[in-house]
């Protein structure tokens, strides 16, 4: 499985188009939802998914409870490390940097960029290489290590 | 030959811009330019700080001031010199709020610029800053901003020979270290 991360409009989504030309997107931004996952398809392909903070977001509307959450987005990192296994097509997330900026004064901003941030940090432990997108740049923080 | 330089607020960018420009202008034996993009201040406090800048810079700088329309600068340059821009962020939200130009326009305007530098042989070498990294502006002018400043950041780091993050005073060289 691969991460890529990186600030808002930093080319993060180019870089992921010419390395999986062919991919199915679960895009958070063309309104599909997390329950869109597993896809239907006769069809294997590899899978890129983006817009997690827009999902988180709407994970905190009414109540709710961080730790559960994180571990919520964790057990679906781990399926779909499960599915990349089993299909044997890569898995891509593509993820927005946002803990960069000032602490938000609102209590639900704080929880966004912590779940993000968490979410992040879960997704990188869990893949063989993650990528860092900077102003139209990319460059690997993590690479594959043959076992 | 061109420099892109961007970073987080008090990255040490200026700084390290500012050595990059010196130890190039000596080398090449040419003259060493500074191009401020900050409209003239009407604030003392503003005005002060662009003073102990300028005075920090030394005398070895000759500084021009030009908040938006960059090509006016162009017949002040000389052949194999050194030009510092700092900074692009000021640069583009003039741009964006204080003047009639287009956002197409600007980046032709930029682009064209850059291309004139090249023909003389001039060390271009511009200071931005991130902006990004953090959460998106909920307001849909910043957005336009944000969209805007990344952009040109996209463009730059296309054309240039040498792009740096700056990250607590260390320079990460993304092209050209």
């Amino acid at each position: 499985m691969k991460l890529i991360i990186g600030g808002y409009c930093s080319g993060k989504r180019r870089f992921v188009g010419q390395l999986y030309p062919n991919a199915r997107w679960i895009s958070a931004y063309s309104g599909d939802g997390l329950a869109d996952w597993p896809p239907e398809s006769s069809t294997p392909s590899p899978m890129v998914i983006e817009g997690w903070e827009r999902w988180i977001e709407a994970d905190l509307i009414g109540a709710y409870d961080v730790k559960q959450l994180r571990a919520k987005y964790a057990n679906l990192l781990d399926t779909y490390l499960a599915h990349e296994q089993i299909s044997k097509q890569p898995v891509c997330l593509i993820m927005l940097e946002i803990g960069r900026g000032i602490v938000p004064i609102e209590a639900k901003q704080r929880a966004l960029r912590d779940l993000n941030g968490w979410l992040s940090q879960d997704a990188a432990e869990r893949c063989n290489e993650v990528f860092y997108a900077w102003n139209g740049l990319v460059r690997p923080i993590k690479t594959m290590i043959e076992p | 030959m061109m420099t892109f330089i961007s970073g987080g607020v008090r990255s040490g960018k200026s700084r390290f811009a500012e050595q990059l420009a010196e130890q190039d202008a000596q080398a090449r034996g040419g003259p060493l330019f500074y191009l401020a993009t900050a409209a003239t201040p009407q604030e003392p406090e503003m005005q002060a700080r662009i003073r102990w800048h300028q005075q920090d810079r030394g005398t070895a700088w000759i500084t021009l001031e030009e908040p938006v329309a960059l090509n006016a600068i162009l017949p002040r340059l000389q052949p194999n010199s050194t030009l510092l821009l700092d900074c692009l962020t000021l640069w583009s939200s003039q741009v964006m709020f204080a003047s009639d130009l287009s956002l197409e326009e600007a980046i032709k305007q930029l682009s064209a610029f850059i291309q004139a530098l090249a023909d003389q042989h001039i060390h271009l070498i511009v200071v931005s800053n991130d902006i990004n990294e953090c959460l998106p502006p909920t307001e849909c002018k910043l957005l336009n901003y944000v969209n805007f400043l990344q952009s040109l950041h996209q463009c730059l780091t296309a054309q240039a020979d040498q792009a740096i993050q700056m990250l607590s005073g260390c320079a990460y060289y993304w092209k050209g270290g």
